[in-house]
């Protein structure tokens, strides 16, 4: 996720209320954030329900913004931490993993396939199916720092565990969905 | 081979974190350099992260409510945090309330099965 999305002066703006700005803002950000919370939560509902959230927040703590970092990685930022909360939280409500269906892996897939397809032998929706299918804290690891860049401390942070545990998060999510996109070349014991 | 050249086995635990943050492990690269069975796993490795980087703008289209609902925040901000905090704070009462109007209904059903099941 290297290319910025939203102009300092954009952000300038909105921070003084305005709410062209804010509109403009949410138009060119909204498709990002929500496919982040949906790739952690894996259901429209509750991905609907976090990006209000992260949203509404991120409105709130707009003055806070210093533009350190892109904005939106920021903004990337307060959503998986608006998504990994609610996870916990739904965790604790139920006791079954909602598996993401065919019609959501569909949707995720069918904007980017070229793009994708272009820089990498390896096609989307296979992809997404394989990110579906690791484990949670695998997919929460594996996704927020190789799909949208988080360093690990902010993983780290984001799962309250040591930045050890969320390198190792990382590293085993990474062998295990390449056992998934490559199953003929995984060796037996590994 | 000597004693700090690796197997296979260790190379290919390590390559997770190499195909990213590696690049100065001279035991692993001396590894590579001579073994294309590794070299070809951590080929895998890169094209697997070079998709997983390009997925972020790979998006699904979220529902049109929520679009709007989010273009709407300066203005419901205000009143979405006043809901939240009055149904947080009155959580206990909510839940009682709906307690008690769920017994209500299940002492009507029980009443009423009685009175069709009472013989005449």
């Amino acid at each position: 996720m290297g290319r910025e999305l939203i102009s300092p002066e954009l952000v300038d703006r909105c921070k003084a209320g305005d709410e062209t700005a804010w509109r403009e803002l949410v138009e060119a950000t909204h498709r990002e954030v929500y496919t982040l919370c949906l790739r952690i939560l894996r259901d429209p509902d509750d991905a609907a329900e976090a990006t209000q959230d992260a949203y509404l927040k991120a409105w709130k703590a707009l003055g806070g913004f210093r533009g350190e970092a892109m904005f939106t990685t920021w903004l990337y930022r307060v959503a998986a931490n608006t998504a990994i909360s609610k996870h916990r939280t739904r965790a604790r409500r139920r006791t079954h993993e909602i598996g993401i269906g065919d019609e959501v892996l569909g949707q995720i897939a069918a904007s980017g396939s070229a793009e994708t397809a272009a820089t990498s032998r390896i096609e989307v929706a296979e992809l997404e199916r394989a990110i579906a299918r690791l484990p949670e804290h695998y997919r929460t690891a594996v996704v927020l720092r190789d799909v949208y860049g988080l360093g690990i401390e902010e993983i780290a942070k984001q799962q309250r565990i040591s930045a050890t545990a969320a390198k190792v998060r990382v590293h085993r999510g990474r062998k295990k969905l390449k056992e998934l996109v490559y199953p003929e070349t995984t060796q037996e014991g590994e | 081979m000597s004693v700090t050249d690796l197997t296979h086995a260790e190379v290919r635990e390590i390559l997770p974190a190499y195909v990213r943050d590696g690049s100065d492990s001279l035991t692993v690269r001396r590894h590579l350099a001579g073994c294309s069975e590794c070299r070809s796993e951590l080929a895998r490795y890169e094209d697997l992260l070079g998709a997983l980087a390009t997925m972020g703008s790979v998006t699904a289209e979220p529902p049109p409510s929520l679009v709007a609902s989010l273009r709407q925040i300066p203005h419901s901000a205000g009143t979405i945090e006043q809901v939240r905090t009055h149904l947080a704070r009155n959580r206990r009462t909510y839940l009682s309330g709906a307690a008690v109007v769920a017994a209500g209904v299940a002492g009507a059903a029980l009443l009423r099965t009685r009175r069709q099941t009472a013989p005449a």
